[in-house]
């Protein structure tokens, strides 16, 4: 039999009996929509989920922190001192840079820094104490800094500072009942900056820099948000005034090290490789790939739930097939008297049954795209929106997979053709002569 | 007709086995059959006539014996051969006519070309030139449900016929039908004798003889002579007479 004759007839067998084929099939759909509904409500957690992540750290960093104070079985390279059974520091200096970037699929290593006193920022009345770091790179991309207002970059003397910084500057000198001061306009103006350096009998000195604000980072719920970020040159600059020393990097290192990899796909690898040469490494990847351990978890338990529905909907389609079956019985012995062959009448039969789980499937497939565009627009509107509290917008609470449908569909026939199975076995098995005497 | 034996049957056995009974519906029948001849079966019921045309056709195995058809043996082929032999060299006729009811005339007589891979088109011309050759041009696009027995027979007649069979075998095929439609419908089927093939009807009309080449007479599982069967048959009249 040819295939068009043959998709032709099992289509044709089934328009003969449309009020129950549709009847059947509404399990199908149900089932389908089950399975896709819940997978896709799995795959929006599980896409938020890591959205979320993804919006704390750029997937190809890794924060690497020195090691204090371990005692090491065997000398390892890098920075650090001491021998065997000796506590151990692995600082992070330009030899553990060196080190770090001979790894392959680094791309990148840049050193961190922080202030090491105090320091309030100036901008009028109004002053705030920011977190003042720097990244001693000249290209700040790496970081993939979304400004609100001005530029990434840094020249001598100037500054980035986050978005809440930029709008928590309060008037020391404001008292209740006063009206609430107005923030002041930071960017592009020349701000002043007191370092604090405090003695050990307790006092303290301070020391003006002057600084422009060349930009405003945008919210990034990380320690931008309240810090400042400034030139490495400028920074060991006053960090050597508050230390009253030069600073030798060979000896003191740097607070933090920023690994970039060439590919997020590396990142884990990487953060265990540095991991296992004495350094602490952290990176999102590492939180993002247990999450999706999980979440691929909660999708198999979900479209497990699903698939229960199904299973009832095969049932239905056994049932169904397994009638028509008894019906046709004088049609069955017809074929066979007219040359259809055993294989001709199961792939009937078969073929029946399946297309009752297509249907089904393609009805399930879009009834699940509609229920999940409720859901989303339900989720939108009455779930917390974490913009409120400055957060980026959430993703679809139900996604589908661009799979999800063809995945649903291959399914859904496929329940068919098992359902069939047994009775267009029996269709198939029929003796031709017991079938044309059937009444 | 010319002769060659057609049909060739050897100590062929036929038993049915219903709980603990045993039915022999064919008991040890020989018979030859010659190509291009119209025989036709009489006996009455239950005399195995009708498993002799189902065996015949290959839609049942026989418990022993031989059956050649063509110089094919059917007692050793096995389900798919069966089922090529029937789509090739057989055409069934049937008492119930066993028409798909959702289907037109015109549909129903394509069917069984679906199963030999015929494209639609072809199909569809076959099926209307035998259509037209039963006497139906006009009934094409008619149900079984809006046509008389005869027209259904004779729908039946031009299905038999789409693969072009040389057997053509009718189980009891006036037996639903009234006399004159009965009548017309065993003229057809001579009509496709006359046309070279070898034609077998099973039947308890004697009406029917006068279009046979050869008759073969049944009774009880086996073949006996015309003078038998005739006593047989008319044993009970007699015996009712008698009462």
């Amino acid at each position: 039999m040819r295939f068009l004759d043959y998709l032709g007839l099992v289509f044709y067998n089934l328009g003969r009996r449309k009020g129950r084929v549709a009847l059947t099939a509404i399990g199908v759909v149900i089932g389908t929509a089950a399975v896709v509904v819940l997978v896709a409500l799995a795959s929006g957690l599980q896409r938020n989920a890591t959205r979320q992540f993804s919006q704390v750290g750029n997937l190809t960093l890794i924060t690497v922190y020195p090691k204090y104070g371990e005692v090491m079985s065997q000398p390892v390279g890098g920075g650090g001192s001491g021998g065997s059974g000796q506590p151990q520091t692995k600082l992070l200096t330009p030899q553990a840079i060196a080190e770090l970037s001979a790894i392959e699929g680094v791309a990148q290593v840049i050193p961190r820094d922080s202030l090491r006193g105090g320091a309030r920022l100036v901008a009028g009345r109004m002053e705030t104490y920011p977190f003042i770091m720097a990244y001693d790179t000249p290209d700040l991309s790496v970081f993939n800094f979304q400004m609100k207002e001005g530029v990434a970059e840094l020249k001598r003397g100037e500054a980035l500072v986050g978005e809440y910084l930029a709008k928590g500057f309060n008037d020391p000198r404001w008292r209740p009942g006063q009206p609430q001061p107005e923030q002041p306009e930071i960017l592009g103006k020349q701000l002043k900056l007191v370092v604090q350096k405090f003695a050990q009998d307790g006092t303290m000195t301070e020391r003006v820099y002057s600084v422009r604000i060349a930009g405003i980072i945008k919210q990034r719920m990380d320690e931008t948000d309240y810090g400042m970020i400034m030139r490495m040159d400028d920074l060991t600059q006053m960090n050597e005034w508050l230390m009253g020393k030069r600073i030798n990097r060979n000896k003191e290192g740097y607070d933090m090290l920023y690994v970039k990899t060439t590919d997020s796909k590396k990142t884990t690898e990487i953060s265990k490789q540095i991991n296992d040469l004495g350094y602490q490494a952290y990176s999102p990847m590492e939180f993002i790939q247990s999450a999706n351990n999980f979440y691929t978890i909660i999708q198999i338990v979900f479209g497990g739930i699903g698939a229960i529905a199904l299973l009832v909907a095969a049932i239905g389609i056994a049932n169904t097939m397994t009638m028509a079956i008894l019906e046709r019985t004088r049609e069955i012995g017809l074929m066979k008297a007219v040359g259809a062959t055993n294989r001709d009448v199961m792939s009937i039969f078969l073929g029946e049954a399946g297309g009752i789980g297509l249907i089904g499937g393609v009805g399930g497939v879009a009834l699940a795209w509609g229920l999940a565009q409720v859901i989303n627009v339900l989720a939108a509107s009455y779930l917390t929106n974490p913009v409120q509290f400055g957060g980026q917008p959430p993703g679809p609470a139900a996604y589908i997979e661009p799979w999800l449908p063809l995945f649903a569909l291959v399914f859904s026939t496929l329940v068919g053709i098992l359902s069939g199975l047994y009775p267009a076995l029996r269709a198939a098995t029929m003796v031709p002569v017991v079938a044309l005497k059937y009444e | 007709m010319n002769g060659d034996v057609f049909i060739s049957i050897r100590q062929l056995r036929k038993t049915y086995i219903m709980g603990r009974v045993r039915v022999h519906a064919l008991a040890g029948v020989d018979m030859d059959i010659p190509a291009g001849s119209f025989t036709v079966v009489m006996g009455p019921s239950g005399s195995g006539k009708s498993t002799l045309l189902y065996l015949l056709g290959g839609l049942e195995r026989p418990t022993s014996g031989q059956i050649l058809v063509d110089g094919r043996d059917l007692s050793v082929m096995d389900e798919n051969a069966l089922a090529l032999y029937r789509r090739s060299t057989v055409g069934f006729v049937f008492q119930q006519f066993n028409l798909v009811s959702s289907m037109t005339a015109l549909e129903n007589v394509a069917f069984p070309m679906r199963f030999s891979g015929i494209r639609t088109g072809e199909r569809l011309t076959r099926a209307r030139a035998l259509l037209t050759q039963v006497g139906l041009a006009t009934h094409l696009k008619h149900r079984p449900t809006e046509m008389s027995g005869g027209q259904q027979q004779r729908v039946a007649i031009a299905r038999a016929l789409v693969h072009n069979p040389r057997l053509i075998l009718a189980d009891e095929p006036t037996g639903n039908l009234d006399t004159v439609t009965g009548y017309s419908i065993m003229q057809l089927l001579s009509e496709l004798h006359q046309q070279g093939r070898t034609v077998m009807v099973v039947t308890h009309d004697p009406r029917m003889l006068r279009f046979a080449t050869h008759t073969v007479y049944l009774l009880d599982g086996r073949v006996v002579s015309r003078e038998e069967f005739e006593k047989a048959s008319a044993l009970p009249q007699e015996e009712k007479s008698a009462g």
